[in-house]
């Protein structure tokens, strides 16, 4: 089902079971165009399982999916690069021919002089920018993210914040995050979802006020950290025995 | 005033020739091996009890080439060449039906689970010991030959291709699902890629296989051109330990040119971006 131009994927009774187990419980979401939204649960609640439905890779027991016929880009935990396959040619993997956009986004994204390495000589953190440039360089109208950011030391994973705040200014795609980190969720979406651990349901719904382009100074202002405090609050509320 | 100096390194001959380092070790054994088979020539009683003096059972390695007049050594390199086409081509037949069936038994389970115990009955047959029924039913021809070392050197190729193409991961796949790829388009950008290093560890092992197939699969073959296995068994009849020892030397220079072809191959094709 396709949905119209100012949404960009909407979730309606999405419900799932792998078996006896439920994974997932009347799950309606909405993202709309240019929106950011972040999940955050506690693990095990499918937040996965839901990106996955999302993106079509999964099919739901049951319930209505929408999401852009142009299909969507997908960020993975882990950077899943070819390893055969040198900084350049991974990025182009995805780019439908499109070499003025990989070139533009191998060059805000520092890797432009890294092209010709191969993926073992980067650092995780350049490897998880090279991740997200080949899902950009599709031109995704909606780009999924499962913890993308979860493995890099904290630095690296502020830097990268900034960088995909940017690439969402100047690319204007719209986005769902899966993440674990309430930090990272408030500082990069427009609205932060809490879901119940399994079977996950959507339980909680937080608008972040904060403008664009935000800065490293948000996280230390305290209304950052009050938002932070009620979506905590309201993930430990429901996040059960996880 | 005390000067601070760089701790003296402990290993500095090391650092000085690392390459002489390294090949010290397998020329010391290289030293041993040679003492050892002298020992041994000069040891066995009746050794050089020949009219001429050479030796009858073991020749020390400055005899080797005593005996070696020009017939002999055009009926060593016609052997050579045999043996060395029927491992080349039999090795790259094996190459074939190894990735063949391992691509295969990885796209279809019910496929893996009908072939695999044939493939392990194959491979726990001593194949050799089928070469004569093999002879009855195809002929003592090169096409018999080739089964043998076929039949000799596919497994390992095919369980590495199958357990490489197994281990690509799900975000990989994911990566292709989402880009509609067709199976065509993952076979060949994905999963063979990221098999590559399972598969030339199993080429690594058949290329040894393909050369013993080859040579000891000859040794049942008595009519045509001989190849090196039998060829061996001929000195030995004559009791031509030189000649034997010349024969048995190619058969193992045959293998180490397979395996350093292969290890040429892996060098140029996956070393650069694999680290395990």
């Amino acid at each position: 089902m396709a949905v119209d131009t100012r949404i960009a994927a909407q979730l309606r009774d999405v419900h799932h079971r792998f078996g006896e187990v439920g994974v997932l419980r009347d799950v309606a979401l909405t993202v709309r165009s240019g929106e950011i939204v972040a999940i955050v649960g506690p693990s095990g609640c499918g937040k996965t399982t839901l990106l996955r439905i999302v993106a079509g890779l999964l099919t739901p027991s049951g319930g209505e999916v929408a999401r852009p016929d142009s299909g969507v880009g997908f960020v993975f935990q882990e950077p899943a690069l070819l390893a055969w396959r040198r900084v350049d040619s991974n990025a182009r993997l995805l780019a439908r021919g499109d070499d003025a956009i990989v070139d533009h986004l191998l060059a805000v994204s520092g890797l432009l002089e890294h092209r010709h390495k191969w993926p073992h000589e980067l650092s995780g953190g350049m490897k998880m920018r090279l991740s997200l440039v080949r899902s950009l360089a599709a031109r995704p109208h909606l780009l999924l993210l499962d913890e993308p950011f979860g493995a890099l030391d904290q630095i690296t994973r502020h830097r990268l914040h900034d960088e995909f705040g940017a690439l969402h200014e100047s690319e204007g795609f719209s986005a769902l995050l899966v993440t674990h980190s309430i930090d990272e969720a408030v500082y990069l979406a427009d609205r932060v979802l809490v879901m119940s651990s399994a079977p996950g349901r959507i339980v909680g719904e937080f608008a972040v006020p904060f403008p664009r382009p935000r800065s490293d100074h948000l996280r230390y202002s305290s209304e950052f950290a009050a938002l932070v405090g009620n979506v905590a609050r309201s993930l430990y509320r429901y996040a059960g025995d996880a | 005033m005390n000067e601070i100096r760089p701790p003296a390194s402990p290993r500095t001959s090391a650092h000085r020739s690392p390459r002489l380092a390294r090949l010290a070790p397998p020329l010391a054994v290289l030293g041993l091996v040679i003492a050892g088979w002298y020992g041994l020539a000069y040891s066995l009683d009746n050794n050089f009890a020949s009219a001429d003096g050479s030796a009858l059972i073991i020749p020390p390695p400055h005899q080797l080439f005593v005996g070696l007049n020009a017939a002999t050594v055009s009926r060593i390199a016609s052997a050579t060449w045999v043996s060395l086409g029927t491992a080349a081509v039999g090795f790259l037949l094996a190459i074939l039906v190894g990735v063949v069936l391992g691509v295969a038994m990885s796209f279809s389970r019910s496929l893996e689970s009908a072939l695999w115990p044939w493939l392990i009955a194959v491979q726990v047959t001593p194949v050799i010991v089928l070469t004569p029924i093999n002879v009855r039913v195809v002929g003592a021809s090169f096409t018999a030959r080739l089964i043998v070392t076929v039949l000799i050197a596919f497994f390992p190729i095919a369980s590495n291709t199958l357990f490489g193409m197994r281990s690509v991961g799900t975000a990989l796949h994911d990566v292709f699902t989402l880009a509609g790829a067709s199976r065509w388009h993952r076979l060949i950008h994905l999963q063979l890629p990221a098999a590559s290093p399972a598969i030339f560890a199993g080429l690594r092992v058949s290329a040894g296989l393909a050369v013993i197939g080859a040579v000891v699969g000859d040794f049942f073959f008595t009519r045509g051109t001989p190849g090196l296995g039998r060829l061996i068994t001929f000195f030995f009849q004559d009791t031509r330990s030189g000649p034997m020892f010349v024969t048995a030397l190619i058969a193992a220079l045959i293998g180490l040119c397979f395996f350093l072809a292969v290890a040429a191959l892996r060098r140029l094709l996956v070393s650069p971006w694999h680290r395990p």
